[in-house]
């Protein structure tokens, strides 16, 4: 019944960008996991199921407006190169900030459902990106560009 | 807090003011009812004030755990407050950035009786909190934890550019109840 006609096209693409940001957290967070032992390991793991849960839904967002979801690489060039558990930290934390982006992408849309859908998977990447980062910031996802400059410091 | 006035504010989000609108703001008061602020205004306001609460909650904890009016026999309140104090200060600056970003979001007419920042009349004062630090503590993650999702409700009444800075702004508040958590467990 929703065809692609009910779907503005920036709806399309802002779901295809969070599906690539996605598969390729997939992909990063297997190499992260490699990298990995103990907890910390079990953490990627966790973090790989829950992106891989993510592209499906994509996905199925995506075919029920009756658009094709651009399939997976079958490799993606990292930001970072990793031989320590550090870099492998890092690289999770690099892999979270790019989804919290694109999922900032998804709640810019007009349709309530997929602002919230793209809120709280945006929380949910916050929350794996502050702990392994160790701490908190401001504001996941949104670029210091985005952000008006105070004019003045307020208490 | 849900009586909000009707003040003439406009949100910064569109970026297109019509001048004349600044300019007759003066004149437009004589009339018989004052202008209703749009609906994606009042969510702005009622945001600025959530996070206007949550740092007063904030303050006021921490002028409690480093002030001298703990209550006797509670372990080590010296190294408690600095403990807490530590772990406390990042999340009020996290708070104070929020409530930055989200007045500059607001643009309030010059001359208007909102304008500049709101009066000490219209921020929650000091709130009551819990004294002992663990149930300080529990007090904050439960206020985060209903800020986020406070936060997350705001979206569908809100342009694009605000929505987005909502939902950041509750994906951070959300990442705080970890670290309060992690608070409450070394409090034992």
């Amino acid at each position: 019944m929703s065809g692609p006609a009910a779907s503005p096209p920036g709806t399309v693409a802002a779901l295809q960008s969070a599906l690539a940001a996605e598969e390729a957290a997939v992909y990063g967070y297997g190499i992260v996991g490699a990298n990995l032992t103990g907890s910390p390991q079990a953490a990627a793991k966790a973090g790989w199921v829950a992106h891989q849960t993510a592209a499906d839904a994509l996905e199925a967002m995506l075919q029920s407006r009756g658009a094709q979801p651009t399939a997976a690489a079958a490799g993606y060039l990292l930001p970072i190169t990793v031989r320590s558990d550090s870099e492998a930290v890092s690289l999770a934390v690099i892999l979270e900030d790019r989804i919290e982006a694109a999922y900032l992408g998804l709640v810019a849309l007009n349709s309530t459902a997929i602002r919230q859908f793209g809120a709280l998977q945006l929380r949910a990447a916050a929350l794996r990106a502050a702990a392994w980062r160790g701490s908190t910031v401001a504001f996941p996802g949104l670029p210091a560009s985005a952000l008006a400059a105070p004019q003045r410091h307020e208490s | 807090m849900a009586a909000l006035p009707t003040r003439r504010v406009v949100l910064a989000a569109g970026a297109t003011l019509p001048l004349a609108a600044m300019a007759g703001c003066g004149g437009v008061d004589v009339l018989a009812a004052p202008p209703r602020p749009a609906p994606d205004v009042e969510v702005l306001r009622s945001a600025i004030a959530a996070e206007q609460l949550m740092i007063a909650r904030y303050a006021a904890v921490l002028r409690d755990g480093s002030g001298s009016a703990r209550p006797a026999g509670g372990g080590s309140p010296a190294t408690m407050s600095a403990d807490l104090d530590r772990l406390l200060a990042p999340l009020l600056a996290q708070h104070k950035a929020h409530l930055a970003q989200l007045r500059s979001r607001l643009i309030v007419p010059a001359g208007s009786r909102a304008a500049g920042p709101p009066p000490s009349g219209h921020s929650p004062g000091t709130p009551t909190v819990p004294a002992a630090p663990a149930a300080a503590v529990a007090f904050l993650r439960a206020a985060e934890q209903a800020a986020a999702t406070a936060m997350l409700n705001r979206l569908p009444h809100a342009p694009a550019p605000v929505a987005q800075l909502f939902a950041s702004i509750s994906a951070s508040e959300a990442t705080h109840v970890p670290v309060l958590d992690a608070a409450l467990r070394a409090a034992g």
